[in-house]
């Protein structure tokens, strides 16, 4: 047992956190650049040449052949950097396609050309080789595709199948949102939770960058504590500031180890699987909302702005938090469970 | 003890719900701009006109002269009716004039107290700096006495509506030498005297939301006749008005939210059902809320006690402030949990996800928690510093 990334996996941690440092700033998304959207795929070519579309892929399917474990590191500095969540919907549509043997697609997703959406439920739908019920599209407007997910198994979509879906603004305003419904539709792939494990890869991609966002503003905060000066002294020496950030790293410990503990129990295979990826989604989204909150508030008024990066973890801590569909459900599925310890 | 109300409170209360029933503003109060300002302005008149703007104000400055009674009666029936929160008055209603009353001379009163009640004017607060937001204290914006005139030289940060106001109440420091609460004056600002600048900052509720400003003063003269209280003793009279955002300002806000829990307890029961109510998690956590925001009514009926005992509103107001501005959040984000992934929505008439993100802000303005328990500890409890 070593629940450490070896040097293989460090290099590719490496090469994810140069790469997103120098090409997605954080500060791409401060108001000066515009507040509805953002311009994230177009980083899709750039990750697809250094190999990061397909790190879970298969060779044979125009992957590097690795797995979860690896993806989690990706995942990690996706979320800390606030990349779009579109990505999940590539990293998802690309294992579809290697199973239903869609090469066309696999290239266009591998290649880093096309664009897929998440479609997260609003209620009870039904998802299977008939589909129906309201969604929500994220980051589908100018996409063709959109991915679906339930406990019960993984969909493709073609966007139009959401009828003539209709803008609303995103509490995450960076990212488009839209409402959809679909009506007894045949998915252009559909795979059971039976047949494979989409749905739990999908809540350990989402808690790998919860963990990112709970991180980065567990940083942020603490950085900030130790320059922000008030009564002669950094604030981080005052005890109630400090043990907040110490509260923060507390989180994110918690929801970092139960990430990788579920990634490789994923990748694994196994009935203990899903009680794993479960309960790592829900640490790790409970942490990144609870640190962006925390970290709000060690900022002072400057953490009530637009002009700080605070908020911006908060909104997408929500939005990661929503995908999926309904949180008491998904909180039922995982006490529904028998133990898997 | 009693929570006996007098027959002259009972008919306060019904003439105050008439009035409200008949006159409330129906449609959306706006959320920001030139329209928030007409809008608050309006309704602010529309009170003026109807005897209900000033219902404890003495009635030398044109309010009723009635007790803090009748004042939390009124705020009761406010709640009750939807009544909008005319929220750009709130440093003009409840910093300014009550600081102008206390602290102010005639000329100062004669001049300002009716335009703030009769809703002609807008002011805003200009305390906290770059760098002196929880150490007030600290605050550098120079003012240097020259003839009758200070000038002032510096920047304030955070001023809410400052755009939107025509005076500001604004502390600089007249006195560099001398300990830093000891050299401070308190001078009422002219917000379109020459050598203001402000720079818009947007907050983080939604896109180019403009709430606060940074305002760059540079050599601007406000005449010596503006100071309220003397020279250098600015850092008592704030304190007069801090004391009154931390006691009797936020009644209103107080008992509004108990309406609040109840419109969530609604939505909770038609979205949810009656079982999840009942049983469910949200159920248990709705059930608290609903005890917490009964004892916020407790304590401000506590508050209003002592203070018709003429009991000095003291470090106690801190207790009520620190509770109240967390319960706002966690009320706040319940409607969360009960809307579900369609609270990713943010929809142009919007009673719940906005506020939400709003409510961050509790914790922070007007002190902030941690600032709060430095008071609880050191001022009631007497814990060494
Ligand atoms: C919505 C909003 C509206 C506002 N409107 C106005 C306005 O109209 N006019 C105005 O003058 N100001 C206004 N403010 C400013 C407000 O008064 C300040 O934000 C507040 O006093 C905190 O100061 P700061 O933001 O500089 O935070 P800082 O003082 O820098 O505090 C940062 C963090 O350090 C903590 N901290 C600081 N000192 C201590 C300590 N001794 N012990 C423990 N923890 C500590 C704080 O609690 C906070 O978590 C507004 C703020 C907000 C959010």
């Amino acid at each position: 047992m070593n629940l450490l990334p070896n040097p293989e996996q460090v290099q590719i941690l490496d090469a994810a956190r140069s790469f997103l440092s120098a090409e997605a700033p954080v500060e791409r998304l401060r108001p000066q650049h515009g507040q509805i959207g953002n311009h994230d795929a177009r980083l899709w070519p750039e990750l697809a040449e250094l190999g990061f579309l397909g790190l879970g892929l298969a060779e044979a399917h125009g992957g590097v052949g690795l797995g979860l474990p690896e993806e989690i590191l990706l995942y990690r500095e996706l979320g800390r950097q606030l990349i779009s969540p579109a990505i999940l919907g590539l990293t998802l549509a690309a294992l579809l396609a290697a199973r239903s043997d869609d090469p066309a697609l696999l290239n266009a997703i591998v290649s880093g050309e096309a664009r897929i959406g998440l479609a997260t439920p609003r209620g009870a739908v039904t998802l299977g080789p008939v589909s129906s019920g309201a969604f929500h599209l994220i980051e589908a407007r100018e996409a063709a595709w959109a991915v679906a997910w339930t406990d019960d198994g993984a969909a493709l979509f073609r966007t139009e199948d959401f009828g003539a879906a209709e803008d609303i603004l995103c509490m995450d305003s960076h990212l488009t949102l839209e409402r959809g419904r679909l009506e007894a539709c045949e998915p252009a792939i559909w795979i059971s939770a039976a047949d494979g494990d989409l749905p739990r890869r999908a809540q350990v991609l989402i808690a790998a960058y919860a963990t990112g966002l709970a991180e980065a503003a567990r940083d942020m905060a603490a950085d900030y504590a130790k320059i922000r000066q008030q009564f002669g002294k950094p604030i981080g020496s005052f005890q109630a500031v400090k043990h907040r950030c110490a509260d923060m790293a507390i989180l994110a410990e918690v929801a970092w180890c139960q990430t990788v503990f579920a990634a490789v129990m994923v990748q694994n295979g196994g009935p203990k699987a899903t009680y794993h990826a479960g309960a790592a989604k829900l640490l790790a989204t409970d942490a990144a909302l609870k640190n962006a909150a925390q970290n709000i508030q060690v900022h002072g008024a400057f953490g009530f702005t637009a002009d700080s990066d605070a908020h911006l973890y908060l909104k997408r801590a929500h939005v990661m938090d929503f995908l999926g569909g309904d949180l008491r459900s998904q909180k039922a599925a995982l006490i529904g469970l028998a133990a898997a310890l | 003890m009693n929570l006996d109300f007098t027959a002259e409170d009972e008919a306060f209360r019904a003439e105050a719900r008439a009035w409200l029933n008949d006159n409330v503003p129906r449609g959306p109060r706006p959320t920001e701009g030139q329209a928030m300002r007409a809008f608050d302005l309006a309704w602010q008149r529309a009170q003026y006109d109807g005897g209900w703007a000033g219902v404890s104000w003495p009635t030398e400055y044109g309010g009723r002269g009635l007790e803090l009674t009748q004042q939390l009666i009124w705020y009761e029936e406010y709640a009750r009716s939807g009544a909008p929160e005319a929220a750009l008055l709130f440093v003009g209603m409840n910093h300014a004039a009550p600081t102008i009353m206390a602290r102010g001379n005639e000329a100062q009163k004669a001049f300002h107290l009716p335009k703030i009640l009769k809703g002609e004017v807008a002011w805003s607060q200009g305390f906290s700096e770059p760098n002196n937001g929880s150490d007030l204290a600290g605050l550098t914006t120079k003012a240097v006495i020259d003839g009758d005139h200070l000038v002032v030289n510096g920047s304030k940060i955070w001023t809410s509506n400052a755009h939107l106001s025509d005076w500001q109440e604004l502390l600089v420091r007249t006195d560099p030498a001398a300990p830093k609460h000891k050299g401070i004056s308190w001078a009422i600002c002219d917000m379109t005297l020459p050598g203001i600048e402000l720079r818009p900052i947007m907050i983080m509720t939604a896109p180019g939301h403009h709430h606060f400003n940074q305002v760059f003063y540079t050599d601007v003269r406000i005449p010596l006749a503006n100071v309220v209280g003397e020279i250098n003793d600015g850092w008592s009279v704030a304190m007069s008005t801090l004391g009154f955002e931390r006691g009797t300002a936020s009644m209103s806000e107080q008992i509004r939210y108990g309406v609040v829990l109840e419109k969530l307890v609604d939505m909770a029961r038609e979205r949810l059902g009656e079982a999840a109510l009942k049983y469910d998690e949200i159920g248990q956590r709705l059930a608290q809320l609903r005890a917490e925001h009964a004892a916020v009514r407790a304590m401000t009926y506590m508050i209003v006690s002592r203070s018709a005992g003429g009991g000095a509103m003291g470090s106690e107001a801190s207790l009520m402030r620190a509770f109240f501005s967390q319960l706002q959040q966690r009320t706040r984000r319940i409607a969360l949990d009960i809307i579900g992934s369609d609270s990713l929505e943010l929809p142009d008439v919007d009673p719940w996800i906005r506020p939400y993100l709003r409510s961050f802000s509790t914790t922070i303005a007007a002190g902030t928690s941690e600032i709060q328990r430095n008071i609880i500890g050191e001022r009631v409890l007497g814990l060494p510093r």
